[in-house]
């Protein structure tokens, strides 16, 4: 029975492995940087994780509703471009802010397009939206054709402040989270879980299977705006190869994070803690004095294994039931 | 709660096939209906229809004495009539409670759902099957975690929860055990005492008798006989079914010879496998065994157990060898050939050429590099052997119609000469013209020598083409018809689990 149980808790919560690699990665980088835990290397690494942390989110629900968005790094580079243009030290308040509207703007404009091919047009995912990335990094180049920018300074203080003693950026991902309980807990969430799990059996029982998978990109170019909004604050610059490589390690921290290519399962908790794991590898591997030519490779022999976790456990247990 | 619906003289046609010619339909609240019909009757088309979720060609549908068109499954549910289909409507990562509630879940305030409150109302319908269902069926297990049989239950309570005044029950009881179906009609006649109609369709003869109050049976997409259950009895129910349909012969065709001193090809011991619950049956060289019965109830399960595709217990034998095929390659180096059913997703790769297809599981004869132009000259041979009418061999296999492309998924296994062919269904979708051909096709593989093993949802074929029809009801076997036997009366009683 508590065999039962524990299946359940496991199958229900997906992320139970990533956090167990998370504690691993933690274990390791601590050795390597004893300084890992205290505030301020904290909110160091989290100013830089957030960025993927907010594109995640955006990518975890088009995974769970069964699609995949490869356009989500050039919606990133199109909103680091926008806003790079529009920010300056001289901006207002009221510019920013309309800047930042006009990011979402365009995120969703973009998210409308992917939906509309995927869902209405019925095109393939990957192909529709490996498509259309070239059409937002065109565009992207057409507003900024050369790395540049000049980022207010108040918009970088606040993203660097710690208010109430956590850092912003902290309290950013806190916020992500609590959203998606909320949307996991409404009518939509039920929907959208439906809708990438067996679409046929979500229409015959009256789900509108096409205006959830259409409202996915939608989100997803959304989100995409804001990890721009976070990129370009964090990194004060605006470039059109800023988001190149942002698609792909999203994509991977969704799965690390235990969520299931195939759609129907899994959860934005995950993918944040996906990002995590990869952001703590890179660390690791710069800590490790790790030779510069075998970074990457290294890197990446790590993120196979972390992939392929799961599947070892579920062999090990029917080694063991045989 | 109460309803009263009236089908009149519906006529449904798909295509060029008349599926329904004068359906009718009579329900009221308090009873309970049993629609019956041998195969292709139409009593899936009339219930789709009722529900709203294919719409009629021609005729009435009275609701409450209103006359009603339903565009929509939705606007059939608005109404209060709702179906339980065998084919699940549930989403498999999900939990009991949520596809339960799927749509019309409980929520605060309407916005945010109400887990409390779906919980303990899916806990209420779950507790009408208690006794019948294992501890794990609970609100929070995941429906992928379940039986076949407590999956239907979770289908039915679905239905259910949207509190229905008419249900319509489509071979609902067909993956329940014994004391599941008990539950259920128990539940059946609680509802009759509450004011509902229940419509039941079923295959199983002993529970229509049990639980209907009238029959209503189609044949031939028409409305024959509607009776009280009182007033009449198994045998005319049956007869009613059958028809006075006279079988034409066509076994003249291929070789009507005793073939009993042939060698003995395929022997099945007591295999089981998912729906298969333990079949046996010798078949021999040159001959056709045809595998009858209601659909689903084991066919397809027994042929992929054969292949290799399907795990299985018991003991086949090819030649007196035993064999245990792990996968499907075994099977072919052993001369097994399986056709499938559904030729888009089984048999052929669609968009890629007719050679192409022709050749794919006979490339290794043609060596390394591949003989192009001799494969190019069989497959040629081939076509023309099977008649295909096409543009030419590099054409996509897409452009084919129906029966020529069951042609091609027929043709790419009888280039590796098989001694064991295995048919799933295989002249289903298929025009008449293209089964004519295909059956002199059987017949010409069947004098050569080759051992056929045949399911069709087609009884006239079965009894047309077969020396041997192995009936199957419940992944058992319920008569082996031959000779004098081998009648549409005995096929379709058969089907129905009666000794009839």
């Amino acid at each position: 029975m508590t065999g039962l149980v524990l299946r359940r808790i496991i199958s229900r919560h997906s992320y139970l492995f990533a956090l167990l690699l998370l504690v691993v990665a933690v274990l390791v980088n601590l050795r390597l940087q004893d300084n890992l835990l205290e505030v301020n290397v904290i909110s160091r690494n989290f100013r830089n994780f957030l960025p993927l942390i907010v594109l995640v989110v955006g990518q975890s629900v088009v995974i769970i509703g069964g699609g995949i968005d490869l356009s989500a790094g050039a919606i990133v580079t199109l909103g680091n471009a926008i806003l790079a243009t529009l920010i300056t030290s001289e901006s207002s308040s009221g510019q920013i802010l309309l800047a930042i509207l006009l990011t979402c703007g365009a995120g969703v404009l973009a998210g409308v397009v992917n939906g509309l091919c995927v869902a209405y047009l019925r095109l393939q995912p990957i192909v529709t939206t490996y498509a259309t990335s070239f059409i937002f990094t065109g565009v992207a180049l057409l507003i900024l054709p050369r790395p540049g920018g000049d980022m207010a300074a108040a918009v970088r203080s606040l993203y660097r402040s710690t208010p109430g003693g956590a850092p912003f950026t902290l309290w950013m991902v806190f916020t992500l989270i609590a959203i998606w309980l909320v949307v996991r807990s409404t009518r939509y969430g039920q929907f959208l879980f439906a809708t990438g799990g067996k679409s046929e059996s979500a229409y015959f029982t009256g789900i509108p299977v096409n205006f959830v998978k259409f409202s996915t990109y939608l989100w997803s170019g959304l989100f995409a705006a804001l990890a721009a909004l976070a990129l370009t604050v964090n990194t004060g610059t605006g470039s059109p190869r800023s988001g190149d490589l942002l698609t792909l390690n999203s994509v991977v921290a969704v799965v690390l994070g235990g969520t299931r290519l195939s759609g129907g399962q899994g959860g934005v908790i995950g993918s944040i803690l996906g990002v995590v794991i990869l952001g703590l590898i890179a660390n690791i591997i710069s800590f490790a004095s790790v030779d510069s030519w075998a970074q990457t490779l290294v890197s990446a022999l790590i993120i196979i294994f972390a992939l392929i976790g799961p599947g070892l456990v579920r062999l090990a247990r029917k080694a063991v039931a045989r | 709660m109460a309803i009263s619906l009236s089908a009149r003289h519906i006529t449904k046609r798909y295509g060029g096939v008349l599926a329904l010619s004068d359906g009718n339909l009579e329900v009221r609240s308090g009873e309970v209906v049993a629609l019956m019909g041998a195969n292709g009757s139409g009593k899936s088309t009339l219930s789709k229809i009722i529900t709203g979720v294919v719409a009629p060609n021609q005729g009435q549908l009275l609701i409450d004495g209103d006359e009603t068109r339903f565009t929509h499954p939705r606007m059939a549910r608005a109404l209060g009539i709702t179906a339980v289909y065998q084919e699940l409507s549930l989403i498999p990562d999900m939990t009991v409670a949520e596809n339960i509630w799927l749509r019309h879940e409980p929520r605060f305030l309407g916005f945010s759902l109400n887990p409390f409150e779906m919980r303990a109302r899916t806990s209420a319908l779950l507790a009408l099957f208690k006794g019948a269902v294992s501890a794990a069926l609970e609100p929070g297990t995941q429906v992928k975690s379940l039986s076949p049989g407590e999956r239907q239950i979770v289908e039915i309570l679905k239905a259910l929860s949207t509190n229905p005044r008419l249900i319509i029950l489509d071979e609902a009881t067909a993956s329940l055990d014994n004391q599941q179906v008990g539950k259920l009609f128990e539940l059946v006649k609680a509802w009759k005492a509450d004011g509902m109609a229940v419509v039941i369709v079923s295959h199983r003869m002993d529970e229509i008798l049990r639980i209907a109050d009238r029959a209503s049976v189609l044949r031939n997409g028409k409305t024959v006989y509607d009776e009280q259950l009182a007033n009449t009895d198994e045998h005319t129910l049956i007869s009613q079914m059958v028809g006075e349909t006279v079988v034409q012969e066509l076994k003249t065709l291929g070789s009507s010879k005793e073939p009993t001193e042939r060698a003995i090809r395929l022997e099945m011991q007591d295999v089981a496998a998912r729906t298969l619950r333990g079949i046996s049956l010798t078949l021999r060289d040159g001959e056709l065994l045809g595998l009858g019965g209601l659909q689903g109830q084991g066919q397809t399960d027994l042929l992929l157990a054969i292949f290799g595709a399907l795990p299985h217990t018991g003991v086949i034998q090819i030649e007196g060898q035993p064999v245990n095929f792990r996968h499907p390659s075994d099977a072919m180096q052993h001369a097994v050939a399986f056709v499938p059913g559904d030729r888009g997703t089984e048999g052929l790769l669609l968009s890629r050429s007719i050679l192409d297809n022709f050749l794919l599981p006979s490339w290794r004869r043609f060596g390394f590099p591949l003989r192009m132009d001799e494969a190019r000259t069989v497959a040629k041979h081939t076509a023309k052997d099977l008649s295909v009418v096409m543009a030419e061999l590099d054409a996509p296999v897409s452009s084919l119609s129906g029966g020529n492309a069951q042609k091609v998924v027929i043709g790419k296994w009888l280039m590796r000469e098989p001694k064991l062919l295995l048919l799933n269904d295989p002249t289903k979708g298929v025009d008449v013209g293209a089964k004519g051909e295909f059956y002199a096709l059987l017949n010409r593989l069947r004098a050569a020598g080759t051992a056929i093993l045949f399911y069709s949802s087609d009884d006239e074929e079965l009894l047309s083409l077969c020396d041997r029809v192995l009936v199957l009801h419940d992944g058992r076997q319920a008569a082996e018809l031959h000779g004098e036997a081998l009648t549409r009366a005995h096929l379709v009683a058969a089907s129905m689990g009666t000794e009839g």
